[in-house]
């Protein structure tokens, strides 16, 4: 990530508390979670965001600590995928509005995805990255198709039109996703020459 | 390399722990699945509130429940519902078929029916009469209550997990089932309401235990 220079550590952090700070306010959380596709697709991510901020705030000394215990970024992926694969599971959305243990389980369990990612995207290089999206992909995609093909609700707090279209949703940005990886790959390959750039990973900082 | 390892494997762990215990050890996905497992494991008790209804006097549900010898099927209606309480109506008439030819036979075990309104402000008494009619109810057989007190409406609907959302066009949608409810007024199974068989079948069976 590119870094203009008046984007310091101490300002990323303060707009991620910022943030952090307008998400947790009643007003904002009760009308993001009324819906459940704003609610999974609008929140989540700002959440994860969040996360990701606080992980770039991080001074350096920390993140060579973190990244002893993250080789390639194959602990943080999997962190990722297994909070994905989880608040996949439909009762969360239901359990997340009526039990305040849950809702703060899913907030930290969303930071921890988006800085998980943060920090271990780089360093996992197109290989790993291309297995971590091989798996979490799929799984939005199953997930996206149960959602509009049941005829039933899967939540109880939520209307079954609502259901459909975050089902939509999830498929279109599950290919969306995938389409763009798929083109940075290309994109490190003519310009790296081949096979090398699957395990050196992108050599262009400004990717993601 | 081996931090790395052992860090992935409790984090593997942990969600493998996580999501046994958001399913029930992989049994359930859904907030209605749990609902309904919990429910069979756990009976709920009736909460204290007060009802009326067409030939109801104002009193505890509790007690309309709880009379020591009736099992009762209750299901969660409005009566300006135009989809699913109208099919929960039509299973609830093909009960009440049911449980009369059970009255003819000798010896039959007593269960009844009752559909409760969440929509007390405008469900009262006269109209849930007008809407028993309709329904060609059999007072003997299936009566209608509603909670006057929004309060207590909102308690029971709670203790019963009944989750009711407006749909943004005037009407509600719940999660409809039939619930039994035991001599002693609890809650102890929920079916979908097209288990309507399996739901009188297990009634009657709680009924004809002694």
């Amino acid at each position: 990530m590119t870094m203009s220079p008046w984007l310091t550590r101490p300002r990323m952090a303060a707009a991620a508390l910022t943030l952090l700070g307008l998400l947790a306010l009643p007003l904002v959380r009760h009308a993001l979670e009324a819906g459940m596709t704003t609610h999974m697709l609008v929140q989540f991510p700002l959440l994860a965001l969040c996360g990701a901020m606080l992980a770039h705030a991080l001074p350096a000394c920390w993140r060579a600590r973190c990244d002893r215990w993250n080789a390639y970024g194959v602990s943080g992926l999997l962190a990722a995928a297994l909070v994905l694969a989880v608040l996949m599971i439909p009762r969360v959305l239901d359990l997340a509005l009526v039990d305040a243990r849950v809702e703060a389980a899913k907030w930290l369990a969303l930071l921890a995805c988006g800085a998980a990612l943060r920090v271990s995207w780089r360093p996992a290089g197109l290989l790993v990255q291309g297995f971590f999206l091989g798996n979490v992909l799929p799984m939005t995609v199953v997930a996206g198709h149960l959602f509009q093909d049941t005829p039933v609700r899967l939540c109880n707090a939520y209307l079954l039109d609502d259901q459909v279209r975050l089902g939509q949703w999830l498929v279109g940005l599950a290919a969306c996703v995938a389409a763009g990886w798929f083109a940075q790959v290309v994109r490190a390959m003519m310009r790296q020459g081949g096979a090398a750039a699957l395990v050196t990973g992108p050599a262009s900082p400004g990717s993601r | 390399m081996f931090r790395t390892a052992l860090l992935c494997t409790g984090l593997a762990l942990a969600g493998y722990a996580s999501a046994a215990w958001l399913t029930h050890d992989f049994q359930v996905w859904t907030a209605e699945g749990a609902r309904r497992l919990e429910v069979a494991l756990r009976p709920v008790a009736t909460p204290d509130v007060q009802v009326d209804g067409p030939g109801v006097a104002r009193q505890p549900l509790a007690r309309l429940l709880a009379d020591g010898h009736t099992v009762t099927v209750v299901d969660f209606i409005y009566t300006r519902c135009q989809t699913v309480c109208l099919s929960l109506g039509g299973v609830m008439q093909q009960m009440q078929a049911q449980l009369r030819q059970d009255d003819a036979a000798e010896g039959a075990a007593p269960v009844k029916l009752l559909s409760i309104s969440f929509d007390g402000s405008h469900d009262d008494p006269p109209v849930l009469q007008r809407y028993a009619a309709r329904m060609n109810a059999d007072p003997a057989l299936w009566r209608f209550v509603r909670m006057p007190d929004a309060r207590s409406s909102q308690r029971l609907l709670e203790a019963f997990e009944v989750v009711v959302v407006p749909d943004g066009r005037g009407d509600y949608e719940h999660n409809a089932a039939l619930l039994v409810v035991d001599r002693r007024g609890r809650l102890v199974r929920v079916f979908d309401y097209s288990e309507q068989q399996l739901a009188l079948d297990y009634a009657r069976h709680l009924a004809g235990q002694p």
